[in-house]
């Protein structure tokens, strides 16, 4: 992933190391010194090393799952399209033949290699009768010449995909997802529906889904039958002069549905096809698409103006891969930033502590003459070390973290998809893995250094004798009043990002604006005061400013999730640690019992508190990942929660949808659907013509058209049911009223509610009702502008529509539709009403049953919605799952903070045993200190996340819509912080032991 | 003062065997019987002490003098219970104080010893008054109660202005007066200090000393490891050890009540 970074990453990369090398090249007794420090203290450079490792395997792992679905996507592109790069496509037969002769032309092209003319359409298939009956109900059947398939791209990189004899009469040669589907084999009879009528034919053999057999969009295994050349033309003339008229209402129970004038609809031809293949293979001949779509076009000339049309599959699906394997491994990587930003801070800690283990060697070296800087370098050497072998140690534990990413969301990818053939495969690639190594070098070499300047400003009498640090130690007057000159200057920023609504720059600069004018406010009260009051004052900044500023979130960037979460917690961390005495008191009693019990509690808060900077960088760690934990949580348990509002808001009170197959409509689903053996069942039908579209002029700086589906709803759609609008244009009164004004006004339009959001992400809409949008028909040109009557709550009901994908609808009146795309605009479907006492269930399965021989789909809208909501909730736990990496990271923290702890109080451990401390008071006093840290950290955070969550869910109409309320998912959240404790403590079970084996003698090394 | 000659000659005549109880009548409060101690670092092995026989009388001072490594502070951790003995057994008021469990022995320690070290060791995180008042809570002493004592030992020792302050925030004569305080708090029998002048300065050790002499006048047992020859000889006993062995035990006679430097009685043993 990402392989424009890889220049900037490798060059940094390369002058770290280059700058390290140096220092090692030039300065010998530095480097001396660095390697013999780690030699020295064996445990600690383990320490270091395990700290950032955790970051280096987070990022690589989320790379990895980037390449994995790019690699996964693009593979079913290659297999389902082989050699296929571009396919011409036309209505019908003599308009097909015109353009094969016209396309003809490019044999011979050196970007072309191969021409296939062939037709298709789509039928229902069945195998057997009765219970043992299998279907299915919209497969693709092929009529093609067998010897020129063979010869398609000349049999390069295994061969077409379709080749050997071809089919007689009578015969079909089927891919194994069709014969999988029906559990087919070869000399199986099929009874196939062409255009209505029923075929018996003999399954001649079985192909793989391969090249031509898969030959379809590109995004899903088709299930294909080919026939002998001449089959389908000959079946659709046979259908036409068998079926004069069609429309009648459907059959009584049990009357064969084919023959009766209930399957109705316009005469039916198949679609012609030229499929291209572009020179330079399976994979290379992609790159060509432009200049052979740009060839075809011109080849075809006023034809393209007639229905004919030139589709780039392969190049299509490998953008969408690639999209997709972005989209999912920066997912990944933004909620593993915040796993990243903990390791860093356990870095830090270490690296500190590490530093105060040696701070009389620091003190000596400086007392010896050595300057600062060379200080600084020689932890530079140190750290280089430690961050080399951290990143190469990240990346095969970040190959196994992306491993079993993969493995989970493979399971959901297989609990929510129908089809079965797309597999995720596990993938990397060279680019993603020097990425993520330079990432995570990079990030740790800089920690590294950071915290090394700082721990080298030691006072070298007080390192020397091991006294405590100078602190509150008070800035120089010209850093004082830089920083407070910078304040200004922040403040200015501020001021335009929060007029703009600028997302990271109304969190960020504000908070940089208070941070640098603390300086000069500790001159004047009391540090505790200040820094009181700057967390106070971000915090609260950084809750209410998406109030205040509600396009905040507008420009969908995950960097201002990022910012807030980390101001959030960073604030309330250090406002809990300014404070810690004053969070405490209701614990008093506790803590001032005269027992061991108390004593020991007295004992697990005092340290805490005293030592701020460790405590607070362990409550960051914990806070951050908690925050993030409990927000996706709350935000998954809010969602899952809106699941009837959802089914309610895309139904709108229709149950079922009823896609129709082109080759074999139902031309009067109203009267069909109502009458026969329906009579009784069905209280409403509204028919639904589509058509396929393309918008633009809707987004601001969005150029390339979208594709959408315009759906032409009859009147009863707003008459029988009602689709609730999250927005509509208020001059036109209620939601009635703008569908009514919808089918009154040609005008008028309402839209999905994500439509432009697929490559922009949350936030990425800006448009509302009352703007306008030009929509075209891209068949024959015609342009058209709309007005935006309102946006749908949820448009899940219309996805698929008419098996045309997952595309946004527009909808619009039916006679608007018509007039604009004429014949265009097909009755392709009906949303249907169950009457009462009739489930969805039934309805769906009698109306696909009985009309499986013309191919119709019926579609329980509640299934849809509960099958999207599942694979919500999937994606929501592999997020949690992925983000309790960083939990960790955090446990790890206090667990080398404890085992530190104990190295560092080993004499305050044996004065407490001389008092008369018992072993397991010392033990349990380490037990509930580590308890008293994590915990704090983990309600911290999980009290930020619910506050944030609320602000959101109350500033957010989506969340808002479904009218739940705000539920808080306390069982999971209960269960969350009761394993984060739960592991904390384990985590200090072992440290706690040492410290209480210490015996009191040793501990205090009183020597002679 | 004694020099080692002297030391070497009454050894010589066979006088100063440690008794058990003292020729005054007095009990002794803590009883020491072949007590021995080896550190082991690898394969050598170190007598630390060797055989080691004492007595400690109620209401004793008694400085233990020697040079480096001659066992003074190994001498004060086995005593005290703060280390395991190879050999031999120690009584504290009758008891045997390795023949308890460590709990007891904690226990013990926590009621009946108190502690003062050359590097004071105050808890970090607490004030003069918390760590002062951490061994009457360990006591199970009331908390209030715990408080008002701690903060009149504070104030006897001339700290009743410093009760809310950390360690770091006193000087090192403050840091070993809430030793001293913390170290009496429990009104312990025995108080065992471990160069308790070594890291002050001579006011400030002067200071700390006078206030364990009027301690001791009070009637608080003191046992005393010091290089301070000056300390060692205001004590009202001085115990000299070299090598693991204890090489002079010297008794100094208090006619007034008051430490005179170089007054000792006969009661001096040199083992050879």
């Amino acid at each position: 992933m990402y392989p424009n970074l890889t220049p900037t990453l490798v060059t940094l990369l390369g002058i770290a190391l280059a700058a390290a090398g140096f220092i090692a090249v030039r300065r010998p007794f530095l480097r001396k010194l660095a390697l013999r420090q780690i030699a020295r203290r064996r445990g600690e450079a383990v320490l270091v090393v395990v700290g950032s490792v955790l970051g280096t395997a987070i990022i690589i792992g989320s790379l990895i799952v980037g390449d994995t679905l790019n690699f996964s996507v693009r593979q079913v592109a290659y297999n389902n399209l082989g050699p296929i790069d571009e396919i011409v496509s036309s209505p019908t037969v003599a308009q097909g033949e015109v353009a094969a002769r016209r396309v003809a032309r490019l044999r011979g092209d050196p970007d072309v290699d191969g021409l296939l003319t062939l037709r298709g359409d789509q039928a229902a298939v069945v195998r057997g009768s009765g219970a043992g009956r299998t279907a299915e109900p919209r497969a693709s059947v092929f009529e093609v010449d067998f010897a020129q398939a063979a010869e398609f791209r000349g049999g390069v990189e295994g061969g077409s995909g379709l080749s050997g004899p071809a089919p007689g009469a009578g015969e079909a040669v089927i891919n194994d997802d069709l014969a999988t589907q029906l559990g087919a084999r070869a000399g199986d009879t099929l009874t196939v529906y062409l255009y209505g009528r029923p075929t018996q034919v003999r399954v001649a053999r079985v192909v793989p889904t391969v090249g031509l057999a898969g030959a379809g969009t590109g995004q899903t295994a088709p299930r294909n039958a080919f026939f002998a050349p001449g089959t389908l033309v000959q079946a659709a003339r046979q259908a036409k002069a068998a079926t004069p008229a069609r429309g009648g209402p459907a059959p009584a129970d049990g009357a064969d549905n084919a023959t009766a004038p209930g399957a109705a609809g316009p005469p039916a031809q198949p679609r012609t096809f030229t499929f291209v293949s572009n020179t330079g293979g399976v994979e290379a001949g992609e790159p060509r698409s432009d200049a052979v779509a740009a060839k075809l076009n011109a080849a075809l000339g006023p034809l393209t103006s007639q229905g004919t049309s030139v589709e780039t599959p392969k190049q299509s699906v490998l953008k969408a891969a690639e999209q997709a394997g972005n989209g999912l491994g920066s997912l990944f990587l933004f909620i593993g930033s915040f796993s990243v930003i903990a390791g860093v801070l356990l870095l830090v800690n270490i690296f500190v502590m590490l530093a105060e283990e040696r701070k009389s060697e620091l003190g000596m070296l400086r007392a010896v003459g050595m300057k600062r800087g060379r200080l600084v370098r020689s932890f530079i050497i140190e750290g280089t070390v430690y961050a080399l072998v951290a990143a190469l140690l990240g990346v095969l534990i970040g190959l196994g973290v992306g491993r079993a990413v993969v493995v989970v969301a493979a399971r959901i990818f297989s609990s929510f998809s129908d089809e079965d053939s797309f597999n995720l495969a596990f993938r990397f690639t060279p680019i993603s893995l020097v990425n993520g190594f330079a990432m995570g070098f990079l990030i740790a070499f800089v920690t590294v250094t950071l915290t090394s300047i700082r721990i080298s400003r030691v006072n070298i009498i007080a390192a020397i004798r091991d006294l405590p640090n100078e602190g509150g130690r008070r800035l120089k007057r010209r850093w004082v009043a830089l920083s407070t000159v910078a304040a200004a200057g922040f403040g200015a920023l501020s001021a335009v990002a929060i007029a703009n609504s600028q997302g990271v720059g109304v969190y960020l600069y504000p908070t940089l604006t208070v941070l640098a004018l603390c300086p000069l406010l500790v001159r004047l009260a009391p540090k505790r005061w200040v820094y009181s009051g700057a967390s106070l004052a971000t915090l609260a900044w950084g809750l209410a400013a998406n109030t205040l500023r509600p396009k905040v979130f507008d420009d969908g960037s995950t960097a201002t999730f990022i910012v807030l979460g980390s101001l959030l917690t960073f604030s309330a961390v250090l406002l809990v640690s300014q404070n810690q005495q004053l969070l405490l008191w209701p614990l008093r009693p506790l803590i001032a019992r005269p027992t061991l019990g108390g004593l020991a509690t007295r004992l697990a808060v005092a340290y805490p508190i005293a030592r701020r900077f460790r405590t607070g960088a362990i409550l960051i760690m914990y806070g951050l990942v908690v925050f993030t934990l409990v927000l996706i949580t709350v935000i998954g348990n809010l969602i899952s929660a809106g699941t009837n509002a959802e089914v309610r808001n895309a139904s709108g009170g229709f149950g079922v949808r009823a896609d129709f197959n082109p080759s074999a409509p139902v031309a009067d689903p109203a009267r069909t659907f109502t009458s026969g053996r329906f009579a009784g069942k069905v209280d409403a039908v509204a028919p639904l013509t589509v058509s396929g579209a393309k918008v633009t002029n809707l987004i601001k700086g969005r150029t390339d058209p979208i594709d959408v589906i315009v759906v032409g709803a009859d009147p009863t759609l707003s008459q029988a049911g009602l689709f609730p609008l999250s927005r509509r244009l208020g001059r036109l009164g209620d939601d009635p009223a703008v569908w009514r004004a919808v089918q009154s006004d040609p005008g008028y339009v309402i839209l999905d509610n994500f439509l432009g959001e697929e490559d922009g992400g949350p936030g990425s809409i800006t448009y509302q009702p009352g703007d306008t949008l030009t929509l075209t028909d891209p068949a024959t040109g015609t342009a058209e502008s709309k007005t935006i009557a309102g946006v749908l709550k949820s448009g899940q009901g219309f996805y698929g529509v008419g098996n045309t994908g997952f595309v946004s609808p527009i909808i619009m009146s039916q006679q608007a539709a018509r007039a604009q795309f004429g014949s265009g605009a097909k009755l392709a479907s009906a949303m249907v009403k169950p009457a009462a006492g009739v489930t969805d269930q039934a309805l769906a399965a009698e109306l696909q049953g009985q009309y499986l021989p013309e191919g119709l789909v019926a579609t329980q809208i509640r299934d849809q919605v509960e099958r999207g909501f599942a694979a919500n909730r999937g994606f929501f736990q592999l997020m949690q799952g992925f983000l309790a990496l960083g939990l960790i990271v955090g446990i790890a923290g206090l667990g080398v903070v404890m085992v530190r702890a104990v190295r560092e109080r080993r004499r305050n451990i044996g004065v407490l045993r001389a008092l008369g401390f018992q072993s397991g008071t010392i033990q349990r006093a380490f037990l509930t200190e580590s308890t008293f840290v994590a915990l704090e950290g983990i309600v911290l955070g999980a009290a930020l996340s619910i506050v944030t969550s609320y602000l959101l869910f109350n500033n957010d109409d989506e969340l808002n819509a479904s009218g739940v309320g705000f539920p808080i998912p306390w069982a999971s959240i209960t269960v969350l912080v009761a394993a984060a404790a739960v592991a904390s403590i384990l985590a200090t079970v072992w440290p706690a032991r040492q410290a209480s084996k210490i015996r009191p003698a040793v501990a205090l090394r009183i020597a002679d | 003062m004694e020099g080692d000659d002297q030391v070497l000659k009454r050894k010589r005549t066979g006088e100063g065997a440690a008794p058990s109880a003292d020729g005054d009548g007095r009990p002794g409060l803590l009883v020491a019987e072949r007590v021995r101690k080896v550190y082991r670092t690898g394969e050598i092995e170190v007598e630390a002490l060797v055989d080691l026989d004492l007595t400690v009388r109620e209401g004793e001072m008694v400085a233990v003098m020697g040079p480096s490594g001659s066992g003074k502070t190994t001498l004060l951790n086995c005593l005290s219970g703060l280390d395991d003995i190879d050999g031999g057994r120690v009584l504290v008021d009758g008891q045997d104080l390795f023949a308890m469990s460590d709990a007891r022995r904690t226990a013990h320690r926590a009621t009946s010893m108190g502690f003062i070290f050359q590097a004071f060791n105050l808890i970090p995180v607490f004030t003069a008054a918390e760590n002062v008042e951490l061994p009457l809570l360990l006591g199970g002493t009331p908390t209030k109660e715990a408080r008002r004592r701690a903060v009149q030992m504070l104030e006897r020792v001339g700290l009743g202005d410093r009760t809310g302050h950390r360690p770091n925030e006193l000087s090192g004569g403050e840091q070993q007066r809430v030793t001293v305080a913390r170290a009496l708090a429990s009104r312990p029998a025995i108080v065992w200090a471990d160069e308790p002048t070594g890291n002050l300065d001579t006011q400030m050790a002067t200071q700390v000393i006078d206030l364990l002499h009027e301690l001791n006048q009070d009637g608080q047992t003191i046992v005393l490891v010091t290089h301070d020859p000056v300390i060692g000889g205001s004590a009202s006993r001085l115990i000299r050890m070299r090598d693991g062995r204890l090489v002079a035990d010297q008794q100094r006679p208090q006619a007034d009540g008051q430490p005179t430097a170089g007054q000792w009685d006969g009661t001096v043993r040199v083992e050879g």
